[in-house]
C-alpha cells in the first residue's frame, strides 16, 4: 500500500546545532588564514617590498640563477631515478612474492621516518673526507660531499619513497589478473607492462611524481647538511632562501622564496588537474551497466 | 587438439592442491572439472595453461609434452573466473589485444586484426558495443567479451575458469546453453571449471569430479549421475536421504498416506516448496526427528493433497545405488 509519497525531512547523519556547526567551519578557515594564506601573502608582500625592479632584480643575481639551475638539475635528475625505481619497486612487491617483500615494503618508508638532516649526515659519513669511503675518493679526486653529487644523492634518497608508496595500494587492488590474460594471450612482459600495467596506473604516477618533484625541488635539511653552502655552486634554491636571510637582504630572500612558493602552487595545481582526471576515469569505470542478457 | 595429464601434482605452502592426476580430454570435448571449492579444479586448470608450474608429472598437447613450454607459446584461450578484461580499453580493443601483441613476422596488419575482432564480437553477439569499455556492460556481457578475447589468438585449447560463477541465475542459464551451442559450432578442445553440479552436468560431454586434489571419477553426465563410482560422487551431485543404512536420492522415495512395504518410515510434513513440475517436500520422521527431503511430481503431490503438518508414509523406490555405499554406516543426513 504505497500511497503518494510525503517528502519527509531528510535525516541528516550529523545533526549539530546550525551554531556548532559554523564555528567549526569558522575555526577551520582562520586557522587556514592564519597558517597558510597570511604566510603566503607575507612572502609575496616582502618580496616586492622594495619594487617591482628589486624583485627581479634579486632574482637576475647571478648567485640566485645558479641556484635555480642547482636545483632544476637535481631535480631532473633524482625525480627520473625515483620515477624508475618506484615502478620497480611498486611492481615487484605487487606482482610477485618473494622472500623479503615486506622487509622492501618497511625499507620504503625509511626515509619518510628519519629525520632528513640524519639522512644528509649518512653521506657525509659515507663519502666525507673522514668518512668510509673518503680516503678512496679524495685519492681518485672525486668529491660527492659539499658538492654536485652529494645534493643528488641526498635527494634521492628523501624523495625515494613518493612514487612506490602512490603506486603499492593503487596496484595491489588492482591485482594481477588483467597481467596474467596479457599473458596467455601472449604478450611479453613488456608489452605486458606498457599496454596493461602502465595505463592502469597512469593517474597514481603522475601524482608520485609531482608530490616527488616538489619534494625534490623544496628539500633543505638533508641537502643542507652535504652541500656546504658554497655560493653559486652548491646551493639550491632554499638553502639560497637562508643564506640571503641571513645576511639581513629580506627582499632578497622573500624574492626567491616566492619562487619556490610558486612551485608550491603549481604542483597544487597539478594535482587537482590529475585527481579531476582520475574522478573523470572512476565514474566513467563504474557507470551502471544493465545486465542486459543475450539479446544486446 | 588433444590434452593429456600424466601423473600431475602441486603442492601450496602446506596443503596438496593437486595429487598425481591423470586425465585425458580428447580433441573436441567439452569436459568439466567439478568439484567443491578448494578441491584442486582450478590449479589443475591453470597448470594446463602454464599459470602454474607443477612440481611433478607432465601436460601432453595433441601427444607432444608442453610441460616446460611458456604459457606464451601453448596457444591456450583462457577466461578468467571474473573476466580479466583490459579496464582501460574499449571492447574491441580487449578481443584485438592477443593479435596486435604477435612479433611483426605473423601479424595481420591492423585493418585485418580489426575485420578479426568484429567478426569475433558478432560471434558472441557483442558487435554493437565494440566501442564501449568493459566497466559499462553488463556481467554477462562482459563474460562473452572474455570468451571472444580468448578465441581471437585461435587457440588450439579453450579453457574456462568458472565461467558463470559471478553472474546471476537467469544470465548464467542463459549462457550456458549459448557455449553449448557455441562449442558444437567452433569444437575447440574446451575444459572449464565449476562447482556447479546442474552447469556440469547440463553443458559437458564428460564430468570429471575432483575431490581433495585427486579425481574421484570420469564420465559422462549420466554415467556420473546412474553410476557413480564413490560415495562422494553420489553425495556430491545431489542431496541424499538416509533410509535404514541406505542412501536414497530425493526424486527416489514414495509418499504414501497409507505404509507402503515393511520399509516405509511416517514423517510429518514440515515446508512445501510448490514450484515448477516438482515439488520439493521437507520432512521430519516421527521416529528419529531427522529429516529428509523428498521430490514429488506435481500431479501426484495434488493427488496427495499435502498440507503442512500431514503424517504421510515414506519409502525408497527400488535403488541402483551401489550396496556398499549403503553397506557403511557413518553416512549421515
Amino acid at each position: 500500500m504505497t500511497g503518494p509519497s510525503v517528502a519527509r525531512p531528510r535525516v541528516e547523519p550529523t545533526a549539530e546545532p546550525v551554531l556548532v556547526r559554523r564555528l567549526l567551519t569558522a575555526t577551520a578557515l582562520v586557522f587556514l588564514a592564519a597558517f597558510l594564506v597570511l604566510p603566503l601573502a607575507v612572502v609575496i608582500t616582502e618580496a616586492f617590498s622594495k619594487g617591482v625592479l628589486a624583485y627581479f632584480a634579486a632574482l637576475r643575481d647571478p648567485d640566485t640563477l645558479s641556484a635555480v639551475r642547482l636545483t632544476l638539475i637535481t631535480a631532473a635528475i633524482a625525480v627520473p631515478l625515483n620515477l624508475t625505481f618506484g615502478v620497480a619497486a611498486a611492481w615487484a612487491i605487487t606482482k610477485f612474492s618473494f622472500p623479503g617483500r615486506r622487509i622492501l615494503v618497511a625499507l620504503i618508508d625509511v626515509p619518510f621516518t628519519v629525520s632528513p638532516v640524519i639522512s644528509g649526515m649518512v653521506f657525509v659519513l659515507l663519502f666525507g673526507s673522514q668518512g668510509w669511503f673518503g680516503p678512496w675518493l679524495s685519492e681518485h679526486d672525486v668529491k660527492i660531499v659539499f658538492a654536485v653529487p652529494g645534493i643528488v644523492l641526498a635527494t634521492v634518497f628523501v624523495t625515494f619513497p613518493f612514487v612506490a608508496r602512490e603506486l603499492i595500494p593503487l596496484m595491489e587492488e588492482q591485482g594481477t589478473e588483467e597481467e596474467e590474460a596479457a599473458l596467455v594471450l601472449g604478450a611479453s612482459g613488456w608489452q605486458i607492462f606498457r599496454r596493461v600495467t602502465l595505463p592502469n596506473i597512469k593517474w597514481g604516477l603522475m601524482y608520485g611524481v609531482i608530490l616527488c618533484n616538489a619534494r625534490a625541488m623544496g628539500e633543505f635539511g638533508a641537502v643542507s647538511v652535504v652541500s656546504g653552502h658554497v655560493r653559486g655552486l652548491t646551493n639550491t634554491l632554499p638553502l639560497h632562501v637562508e643564506i640571503l636571510y641571513n645576511e639581513y637582504r629580506l627582499a632578497a630572500a622573500f624574492a626567491v622564496a616566492s619562487l619556490l612558493s610558486l612551485l608550491g602552487i603549481a604542483t597544487l595545481v597539478g594535482k587537482r588537474i590529475i585527481e579531476g582526471g582520475e574522478r573523470r576515469t572512476r565514474t566513467r569505470m563504474s557507470a551502471d551497466a544493465p545486465d542486459g542478457a543475450l539479446a544486446a | 587438439m588433444s590434452i593429456a595429464i600424466r601423473g600431475v601434482s602441486k603442492r601450496f605452502a602446506g596443503s596438496q592442491a593437486v595429487n598425481d592426476v591423470s586425465l585425458d580430454v580428447p580433441a573436441g570435448e567439452l569436459v568439466a572439472l567439478l568439484g567443491p571449492s578448494g578441491c584442486g579444479k582450478t590449479t589443475l586448470l591453470r597448470i594446463v595453461a602454464g599459470l602454474e608450474v607443477p612440481d611433478a608429472g607432465t601436460i601432453l598437447f595433441h601427444g607432444e609434452d608442453a610441460t616446460e613450454r611458456h604459457v606464451r607459446e601453448r596457444r591456450v584461450g583462457f577466461v578468467f573466473q571474473h573476466y580479466a578484461l583490459f579496464r582501460h580499453m574499449s571492447v574491441l580493443d580487449n578481443v584485438a589485444f592477443g593479435l596486435r601483441v604477435r612479433p611483426k613476422i605473423d601479424r595481420p596488419d591492423d585493418g585485418e586484426i580489426r575485420r578479426r575482432a568484429h567478426e569475433l564480437l558478432q560471434l558472441v553477439h557483442l558487435d554493437g558495443v565494440a566501442a564501449r569499455l568493459p566497466s559499462e556492460l553488463s556481467g554477462g556481457q562482459r563474460q562473452r567479451v572474455a570468451l571472444a578475447r580468448a578465441l581471437a589468438v585461435e587457440p588450439s585449447v579453450l579453457l574456462l575458469d568458472e565461467p558463470f560463477g559471478s553472474l546471476d541465475a537467469r544470465v548464467r542459464k542463459q549462457l550456458r546453453r549459448w557455449l553449448r551451442r557455441l562449442h558444437d559450432e567452433i569444437h575447440v578442445t574446451s575444459v572449464f571449471v565449476t562447482h556447479d553440479q546442474e552447469e556440469a552436468l547440463e553443458v559437458s560431454d564428460r564430468v570429471v569430479i575432483m575431490n581433495e586434489g585427486r579425481i574421484e571419477q570420469v564420465g559422462t553426465p549420466t554415467q556420473v549421475y546412474e553410476e557413480p563410482a564413490t560415495e562422494f560422487v553420489y553425495r556430491f551431485l545431489g542431496d541424499v536421504n538416509l533410509f535404514h543404512g541406505r542412501l536414497v536420492r530425493p526424486h527416489d522415495v514414495d509418499v504414501a498416506r497409507t505404509a507402503q512395504g515393511a520399509s516405509a518410515v511416517l514423517a510429518e510434513v514440515r515446508h512445501i516448496r510448490p514450484f515448477g513440475a516438482v515439488v520439493r517436500v521437507e520432512l521430519d520422521r516421527v521416529d528419529e526427528g531427522e529429516s529428509v527431503e523428498v521430490e514429488v511430481a506435481r500431479d501426484r503431490y495434488l493427488e496427495l493433497a499435502l498440507q503442512k503438518g500431514d503424517r504421510v508414509y515414506l519409502s525408497p523406490r527400488v535403488t541402483q545405488i551401489p550396496a556398499r555405499f549403503g553397506g557403511e554406516q557413518p553416512a549421515q543426513t
